[in-house]
């Protein structure tokens, strides 16, 4: 199917929980940690310790000598590269002829336990020729600076820069003008899961099979045929049960790889566990990123202008970097209605871990910078800051200035609830010293309408099966990993069809066996693969309807299906139940597998422009919401006291579900904005533990009250767009213009932590000293 | 060349899992989190950090939730040590594994173990804790997509569930 | 599975005497107690004892006894039971503060009072797994040459980090040492030296058995500063111990940790009795303080964060015991 305004109805359904929240509850769920490994060897990954050097030498033999040793593999035994985009695979799972970061994989050893696979690293011998190391966006910038990948010249992996309206005009025509720079912490998703495969090879029949943590399975599967040169159809990946992703598993991993290396050298069974330290090597996380950004505005609070640097420190290679840097870009647009918008963005590389996609990917430090300077400019005029925002609102439908369409906007009725539920109106001005509201909106794709390997296929596929026990089987490729999608299938599919969810049995991520799918991204999940359910529902519908009208001895047309009964009609006279209907539809050809798909439109896969697919969407999320914080001057120490959050999502097709997003990425936005960062001291990390990634725990998290907005998409499955990732990036803007308001400083630098606060505060406190003596003179 | 030594050599250790007897061969080095998870099987215990840092491998301990990671399982000769495998009597839910499902308390699942059975350490010591009582009791847990809101929720369900 | 760990044998003793007697027989050996810290040490790689002394097996460690001299804490008492002691609650306020602020509850079960005051010290050179400590060439304080946190040094600057020790450095606390000669009692303030590399002034084989508060502790306190709501060791810790004559500074003591290699008592604070507890006076603390303590560039926040959150957790828990009083 392709995307049209969707008719079927749905009841209004209270929260059901997860399909698979038993499992996760009693234990039985099994991780790829859990899978059944007696037999496997383990492989271990001998890493860098430099941070840039070009190899001089690399010997294995006393390693591979060792007893217990099963094998050993290097570069030399993947010549391929790996990546995200086809244009920037610049990746080798192992190292070849040069390491471009501290904790980049170079070898790596399967063995008969740990033990001997920490004692082969430790007798591997590595020889190198070390080269300046860049640690930050402009030292890497530098001219003359030694280029990280040859072909990338000034270590920058792309630039953007796209002018849409005319900014000058619109700056000129602004009453006031403000610049400012925001500098943002690069973050790490941390889920609880650190990084785990398991890879076994078989040898007599050239089968690979891999379990493991992938959020994209698929591509997983494409990248091991290209990096092993396998035929692809010997390949299966199966995704177990996952410990979040938040983006951290949504490109394939050099573990990943390894892994399969490992199997196939060792003809086994490899289970490669990562460290959680290893696990922040690995990263693919939120870049350091430099903001300047330039607003113009009129008295009345309307936008004219806005024109936005973006820097991004990339770390050693590609991934996701040129989707992050347009990101950026492109999401400066699709939530208010700005007449002329300029944007430069670089993608810079240096020698640290590489960056990624993060929950909110690319949009959510630009989105900080941007709320924060619209927050101080309304404060300058005398304005309010819903009343800015309200004076910027887009009309739905509409295309913006990039070409990113917006079928559906509940922004509005967003920052209407927020603001009654804080009680903003009351409140502001009012709070007790030390204590401040602040507040902010964000927004994001429901899903990338155009996807990253472009082979034409439709864009999600759902296969379902009806046999003989009247159970219907779900078959998705879509991984869910925590964030309840397969709960999501089920449900689409039980309402469409009319019949309980009990019914139903998802199986998913299986490239053996379901239908391919593009992978947990972009959340593109709910949308795509919902309205892919929703089709094959339709047709699985109307082969029952068939079958019913068959023994009924009436027209198709005629038939309703409801709550498992079908009937002629309205009337009770002549029915069927659902048992009754499937031995029927049975009868001529057995079992039943239909499918149904979903595919965007290419008017909804972006403009014409350089970059132009990436932030497009078939439908946006909107969110609001207030931050209230305090601040003690004592410590420094910034606690959030409590969030409104409020979030249009279309149309909430599991609420409990929903809510459970919001809270969750409302409440990553404020590790973000409070105190998570990754560090390194000269490339090495310095977080890479979670006592030293400071994720908040429950002590210090807020209750957070969340109000769903139904804005009802033209197109969406039964009308609902995205949940998890739009409230992440309204969080940290919220809360810095709350430290605002409760003790007047604007604060530029993400995280919050205490020093930083401290740091301002002193500061503060030389300049009033300054200006006392100054004035005194 | 490098040949390893023999692997150091076992002792038995018995100890009352799940409220059954048992003895196994452990080495003095092994982690509780290995033994529960290698040698008696149960995955349920989790491993999320590299010691002691996030509590996805809590278990009971005469009753007190610990992180099994940074226990050693000689230590636990004689005693009673519980894990999420064991709270579920006859395949029926505890309260608290029925309200985190309900409640969604549990997303991605991975810390759900760790947290219920820290959960479980404090309803055993106070049956109606308050939401101050309950944070400090499980901030030694630390979950990445719930924001907790809904683990605060699932504790005070199973609470009540209970009264 | 988990990394195994370096192999190592186990004594497990009943009483002092032998945890002692099989100490000193093992040059490398260890205590462990709760193991909550020496364990994630050795995890890393940054301790590898050949024989463990377990002092969980031994009673007289694991007692809290009141009599009219005092209270003693037996060094095997736990942070958890401690934390729940209604006794120590009411009277030895900043230890039950201290105590209950001491990392995540799962680890308070396990830890001990004498594991807390032998905490190791750490460092972000330090507290690195095998593979990053080798990157950066090792470090002072364990197989290296250099201290990276100052490089000019001739001493490790690792931080001491233990919440207990500076609440009962302003009670006046002192230890009991049991070793090769028997039994030593020493203030506490003598059990540490400020070098992270050797903070403890042990001999081999020497145990923290108990420690001892005097009878008629003043008012006190214990605040800490730590990013996190829990599990954080301290970025700097601050216990005050405060009577008043009228609303005149009768004593005042005031004592640190998370800033140096060790926790001290800060020293000059006699001069402030008879003295209004007044701006100025908080003032006059909060120099003190940054005039004394050395935090350095052992932890993520800034050196200089720690030394004014320092001063100022001083001030504010001095001024909050006046208003108390």
């Amino acid at each position: 199917m392709t995307a049209a305004p969707d008719q079927v109805s749905i009841k209004k359904r209270p929260g059901v929980p997860l399909i698979d929240g038993i499992d996760k509850v009693t234990g039985k769920a099994r991780y790829t940690a859990d899978l059944d490994h007696a037999d496997a060897l383990v492989g271990r990954i001998f890493r860098s310790p430099v941070s840039h050097a070009d190899i001089i030498r690399l010997d294995v033999s006393k390693a591979r000598a060792l007893d217990g040793v099963v094998a050993v593999v290097t570069g030399d035994d993947c010549p391929h590269t790996y990546g995200v985009l086809p244009i920037a695979m610049n990746e080798y799972p192992l190292a070849r002829g040069r390491v471009r970061y501290r904790g980049e994989p170079v070898a790596a050893v399967a063995a008969i336990d740990a033990e001997t696979a920490e004692r082969a690293l430790n007798l591997i011998e590595f020889e190198v020729k070390e080269l300046p190391a860049y640690y930050t966006s402009e030292t890497a910038r530098v001219p003359g600076a030694v280029l990280l990948h040859d072909n990338k010249p000034g270590n920058i992996e792309r630039d953007v820069h796209s002018e849409f309206g005319d900014v000058r005009q619109g700056f000129a025509a602004a009453d006031l003008v403000r610049e400012e720079k925001f500098n943002c912490a690069e973050i790490n998703h941390a889920q609880i899961e650190p990084h785990a495969s398991l890879a076994e090879y078989d040898p007599a029949t050239g089968r690979l099979m891999m379990q493991t943590v992938s959020q994209v399975g698929y591509y997983l599967h494409l990248m091991l045929a290209q990096c092993l040169e396998m035929d692809s159809s010997r390949i299966r990946v199966i995704k177990p049960f996952i410990g979040g992703g938040f983006g951290a598993r949504v490109e394939t991993l050099n573990f990943e790889i390894i892994a399969a290396l490992l199997a196939r050298a060792s003809a086994g069974k490899v289970l490669m566990q990562l460290t959680r330290e290893e696990t922040f090597i690995t990263h693919r996380a939120r870049p350091q990123t430099d903001i300047k950004l330039k607003l113009g505005m009129r008295k009345d609070g309307r936008m004219n202008a806005c024109e936005c640097e973006v820097v991004q420190r990339g770390g050693a290679y590609a991934g996701y970097g040129i989707i992050t840097i347009l990101y950026a870009g492109a999401l400066l647009q699709g939530i208010y209605d700005i007449p002329a918008v300029k944007y430069d963005g670089y993608r810079v590389y240096a020698n640290l871990p590489p960056c990624g996609a993060m929950r909110g990917h690319g949009s959510v430090d630009m989105r900080h910078a941007f709320e924060c300077l619209v927050d101080r400019m309304a404060r300058e005029l005398g304005l309010d800051p819903f009343a800015v925002r309200r004076a910027n609102l887009l009309q739905a439908p509409t295309r913006t200035m990039n070409d990113l369409t917006v079928n559906s906007y509940g922004l509005a009725e967003c920052l209407d609830k927020v603001e009654r539920a804080s009680g903003w109106h009351e409140r502001i001005g009012r709070m007790p010293p030390g204590k401040g509201l602040g507040m902010a909106c964000s927004h994001y794709v429901s899903g990338a309408a155009k996807p990253i390997h472009r082979t034409g296929e439709p864009h999600a596929l759902v296969n379902l099966k009806l046999d003989f026990d009247g159970g219907v089987t779900a078959l998705t490729g879509a991984a869910d990993i925590g964030q309840g999608s397969s709960t999501m299938v089920a449900i689409a599919v039980a309402e469409t069809l009319d019949i309980s969810l009990d019914r139903i049995r998802v199986v998913s991520a299986d490239t053996a066996i379901t239908p391919k799918d593009n992978g947990a991204y972009s959340s593109r999940i709910t949308f795509m693969v919902g309205n892919a359910a929703i089709d094959a529902a339709k047709n699985l519908k109307a082969v029952l309807v068939a079958a019913a009208a068959k023994k009924l001895e009436a027209k198709p047309e005629d038939i309703e299906c409801a709550g498992e009964v079908f009937r002629v009609g309205k009337g009770d006279q002549s029915s069927l139940p659902f048992a009754d209907v499937v031995a029927a539809a049975l009868v001529d050809e057995g079992a039943i597998t239909v499918k149904g798909s979903f595919t965007c439109p290419p008017e909804a896969q972006g403009g014409k422009h350089r970059g132009g697919a990436v932030g497009s969407t078939m439908g946006f999320s909107y969110a609001a919401q207030v931050v209230e914080v305090s601040i003690d001057d004592a410590s420094g120490l910034v606690t959030v006291d409590k969030v409104w959050v409020a979030l249009d999502c279309g149309h909430a097709i599991n609420p409990l579900a929903v809510e459970g997003q919001i809270e969750g990425s409302v409440w990553m936005g404020m590790g973000q904005a409070l105190c998570e960062e990754t560090r390194y001291l000269e490339g090495l990390p310095a977080h890479a533990s979670l006592l030293e990634y400071r994720m908040p725990t429950i002590a210090e998290s807020p209750p957070i009250e969340v109000q769903i907005v139904e804005s009802h998409d033209p197109y969406g499955p039964f009308g609902a767009k995205e949940a998890s990732e739009g409230a992440l990036a309204g969080f940290p803007p919220a809360m810095v213009n709350a430290i605002a308001n409760a003790i007047g400083m604007d604060l530029n630098e993400l995280p919050v932590t205490p020093d930083r606060v401290m740091d301002a505060l002193i500061e503060r406190r030389r300049k009033a000293k300054r200006n006392a003596l100054k004035a005194a003179s | 060349m490098h040949a390893p030594g023999p692997p150091p050599k076992k002792r038995l250790l018995r100890l009352r899992l799940n409220g059954r007897w048992r003895e196994d061969a452990v080495a003095e080095r092994d982690l509780l989190v290995d033994y529960l998870r290698d040698v008696a099987h149960l995955t349920g215990v989790k491993t999320g950090c590299d010691g002691g840092e996030c509590g996805a491998c809590t278990v009971l301990v005469d009753g007190e939730a610990v992180p099994s990671c940074i226990t050693l399982a000689v230590r636990c000769e004689g005693r009673d040590v519980e894990t999420i495998e064991g709270l579920a009597a006859q395949g029926r839910l505890s309260r608290l594994q029925r309200a985190f499902h309900e409640k969604l308390g549990t997303q991605c699942g991975f810390c759900t173990p760790g947290m219920i059975m820290a959960a479980e350490a404090l309803l055993r010591r106070i049956p109606n804790p308050s939401d101050q009582e309950i944070r400090t009791a499980l901030s030694g847990n630390l979950c990445r997509c719930t924001g907790y809101v809904k683990i605060i929720e699932s504790v005070h369900a199973a609470a009540e569930s209970a009264s | 599975m988990s990394a195994s760990l370096a192999e190592f044998r186990i004594a497990q003793p009943n009483t002092v005497k032998e945890a002692v007697a099989a100490c000193l027989k093992h040059p490398g050996s260890r205590y462990v107690a709760g193991g909550t810290d020496l364990i994630v040490n050795m995890r890393r790689g940054i301790s590898g004892p050949d024989l463990l002394v377990d002092l969980s097996g031994i009673d007289e460690l694991s007692e809290i006894k009141t009599d009219g001299r005092g209270v003693t804490i037996g060094a095997g008492v736990t942070i958890a039971a401690l934390a729940r002691d209604k006794a120590i609650a009411s009277r030895y306020r900043a230890l039950a503060q201290a105590a209950a602020a001491i990392a995540g509850p799962g680890h308070r079960v396990m830890a001990t009072v004498g594991g807390n005051l032998c905490l190791d010290t750490r460092c972000i050179y330090y507290n690195q797994s095998e593979w990053w400590r080798s990157a950066n060439a090792y470090c002072l304080k364990n197989r290296g040459t250099v201290c990276h946190v100052a490089p000019q040094g001739q001493r490790c600057h690792a931080a001491f980090s233990g919440d207990l020790a500076p609440a009962l450095l302003v009670y006046g606390a002192e230890v009991d040492i049991a070793g090769a000669q028997g039994q030593r009692r020493i203030p506490l303030s003598e059990l540490y030296v400020e070098d992270g590399k050797a903070h403890l002034a042990l001999a081999a084989g020497e145990l923290v058995v108990a420690v001892h508060l005097p009878a008629a502790p003043p008012p006190s306190a214990y605040e800490k500063v730590r990013v996190r709501g829990a599990i954080d060791f301290p970025l700097a810790g601050v216990a005050a111990a405060l009577t008043l004559s009228g609303t005149n500074v009768g004593s005042l003591r005031i004592a640190l940790t998370g800033t140096n290699s060790r926790p001290f008592l800060l020293a000059g604070t006699e001069v402030f009795a008879g003295r209004p507890v007044d701006d100025k006076l908080l003032q006059e603390i909060d120099r003190l303080v940054q005039k004394q303590v050395q935090p350095m560039r052992t932890t993520i926040a800034s050196a200089n964060y720690r030394r004014v959150a320092a001063a100022a957790l001083a001030r504010r828990l001095v001024s909050k015991l006046t208003a108390r009083e």
